[in-house]
């Protein structure tokens, strides 16, 4: 059994330009008018004079425990061993759209004929692509990037085997994903108040947002 | 704004006190609708369950009651084999029209393999319930003794003799008859399949993502007891509209359907205070919906259905099981038990929608 491949967000340096769901609408060939595989919310957060709103980017984040597979009737949801990656079976696909009640991220879309669609990491492309895929490969290995990681303007999303993704995160993201938050389905950073960047500045541990004058 | 989504919207807004801004866009994340096929589908599954159950357990009963009315046991039975019959179909149907390939779902032995997926398991159920009511039907209403019966439940009977094969129906039925012990055995396993239709509230309820779903207790118990009432219900008015005569067996199903509503209306309530207990914001917006807006009707309706017949059912049924129904009380009870039974099965229909129609998932979004 392969290392389980998933996706790291880092909300505090992502701009909500979309470039992540354009990216991978056109890797997959999709409409632009089709529901994204990969789409970009707006989150509002505290309360006036307070108020900020989060640009958020989400997918479906190839869970380790996969609800959708589970429920899935005809089992055309199989969420694979050698890399973890949860791929669709078209062909054996009903339409019957429990996978999206069961998916906690609101990830599987569902086409004119009414089957089933979502991220398949790029293991292959266009709806169903990376069913029955050779195991996926690093960058580095010779596979793809992810549509969407190499085209983030602000390096918010990362992709990879846990161990390579957890190696670039933050301690408090990692500390967190260990202590179980988002059930372990993905690696997020906590969004940083302007006490934790300043604090952060201060030791040093963080360059990005830093104000540099220059004369 | 959408006027299923503005109850929810508002919810978020009050839970996020941002309750005059509009900025709670988003913070959802809408589940892919289901259309009203599914809660017909979950409703009509479980009423043929309650169909099968009278037409299984009406030997028993009259045996049990010492009967001496056979007529009002074989109408009971045949009645209650028609429900299953055409309510099964009717949940096929439904669910089939809501799928995107039908071919691949009518292929089930081949496609649904995945029985950790409740719509597997239900499958299989639907189907056998199907295949027993079908089989005792047939065995009701056809050879030598139901040539003989006489009742309104025998019109199948006037079908098939339009098409010229009475006859023969009747002589192949009685050719290949099973002995008592077989046909006890069919009765078994109809009734355990009957039980087993429980499966539709645990397709719903492991839906960890819907708080008004995710119930695993009230949800199932809820569709178990309000769907089987209503198929006992059904059956015991159709029986009735033709047959008005309140003899025990009648008063023991309609003290049952009274039972079994006051137990859907209690696991409709154990329900309901889960869900207003919740910290969640899509229990907060469920709860909304419900009670606002055009839904709180449903709500009403689910309420009113169930109680109606829970007290009716269980009067009606203690009047006419110890014998104290007379024709004065029979004139009036025979009506009432049809009115509320008819009221339940709407509740019970509504309890199925408006689970539907107010669901939202917890909003999942990786905010840090
Ligand atoms: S994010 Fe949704 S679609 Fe993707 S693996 Fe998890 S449950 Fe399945
Ligand atoms: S819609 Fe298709 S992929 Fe989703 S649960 Fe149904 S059969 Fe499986």
């Amino acid at each position: 059994m392969g290392e389980q491949w998933m996706f790291y967000f880092d909300p505090n340096r992502c701009i909500g330009c979309h470039a992540c769901s354009v990216a991978c609408k056109q890797r997959h060939d999709r409409d632009a008018d089709a529901d994204e595989w990969r789409s970009v919310f707006h989150v509002s957060t505290g309360e006036y004079p307070e108020f900020e709103e989060v640009p958020v980017s989400m997918s479906c984040m190839h869970c380790h425990d996969a609800p959708c597979e589970s429920v899935c009737p005809p089992d055309a949801i199989i969420k694979r061993d050698e890399d973890g990656i949860v791929t669709v079976d078209r062909d054996r696909c009903i339409g019957c759209h429990y996978c999206a009640w069961a998916c906690p991220f609101g990830a599987p879309t569902y086409d004119d004929e009414g089957l089933m669609s979502k991220c398949n990491l790029c293991l292959g492309e266009g709806a169903g692509g990376g069913h029955g895929q050779p195991e996926r490969k690093t960058p580095e290995e010779g596979g793809v990037q992810p549509a969407c990681v190499s085209d983030c303007v602000g390096d918010a999303i990362k992709a990879g085997p846990q161990s390579e993704v957890m190696a670039e995160a933050s301690d408090r993201a990692a500390e967190r994903f260990e202590d179980g938050a988002y059930d372990q389905r993905v690696i997020v950073e906590p969004v940083d108040d302007d006490a934790a960047v300043a604090e952060a500045i201060r030791e040093g541990e963080s360059t990005a947002g830093a104000v540099t004058y220059e004369g | 704004m959408d006027p299923l989504t503005a109850p929810l919207e508002f919810a978020i807004a009050l839970e996020s006190g941002l309750v005059g801004q509009s900025a709670v866009d988003h913070y959802w994340l809408s589940a892919d609708y289901w259309d009203l096929s599914i809660p017909l589908y979950l409703f009509l599954a479980v009423v043929a369950g309650g169909g099968v159950l009278t037409g299984a357990t009406a030997p028993v009963l009259a045996r049990l009651l010492g009967s001496a009315d056979g007529r009002l046991e074989g109408e009971l039975a045949r009645w209650g084999f028609l429900v299953g019959v055409v309510s099964a179909a009717g949940a096929g149907l439904a669910v089939l029209s809501h799928l995107a390939v039908i071919l691949r779902a009518v292929l089930f032995p081949i496609y649904l393999t995945n029985f950790e997926s409740w719509i597997t398991i239900g499958t299989w159920i639907l189907v056998g319930l199907s295949v027993i009511a079908t089989v005792c039907l047939v065995f009701r209403l056809f050879g030598a003794k139901a040539a003989a019966a006489e009742g309104a439940s025998l019109f199948p009977r006037a079908i098939v003799g339009k098409l010229g094969l009475l006859e023969l129906a009747d002589r192949l039925v009685d050719r290949f008859r099973p002995p008592a012990v077989v046909m006890g055995g069919l009765y078994a396993a109809g009734s355990l399949l009957a039980i087993a239709t429980i499966y539709t509230g645990f397709e719903l309820s492991i839906v960890e993502t819907v708080p008004l779903w995710n119930m695993p207790v009230a949800v199932p118990l809820a569709f178990l007891f309000s769907g089987l009432a209503a198929g006992i219900g059904l059956t015991v008015g159709l029986t009735l509209v033709f047959e008005r005569r309140l003899e025990p067996i009648i008063g023991a199903y309609a003290a049952m359907v009274g039972l079994l509503s006051g137990l859907g209306l209690a696991a409709v309530w154990y329900g309901w205070s889960v869900l207003t207990a919740s910290d969640a914001p899509a229990a907060a917006a469920s709860q909304v919906a419900l009670t606002n807006g055009t839904l709180a009707a449903g709500s009403w309706l689910v309420v009113f259905g169930l109680a109606v017949a829970s007290v009716v059912g269980l009067l009606v049924g203690a009047l006419a099981l110890t014998g104290r129904s007379g024709d004065g009380t029979d004139r009036l009870a025979g009506p009432a038990l049809i009115g509320s039974f008819g009221l339940l099965l709407l509740g019970s229909l509504a309890l199925r929608i408006i689970l539907l129609l107010a669901a939202e998932q917890n909003p999942v979004v990786v905010v840090g």
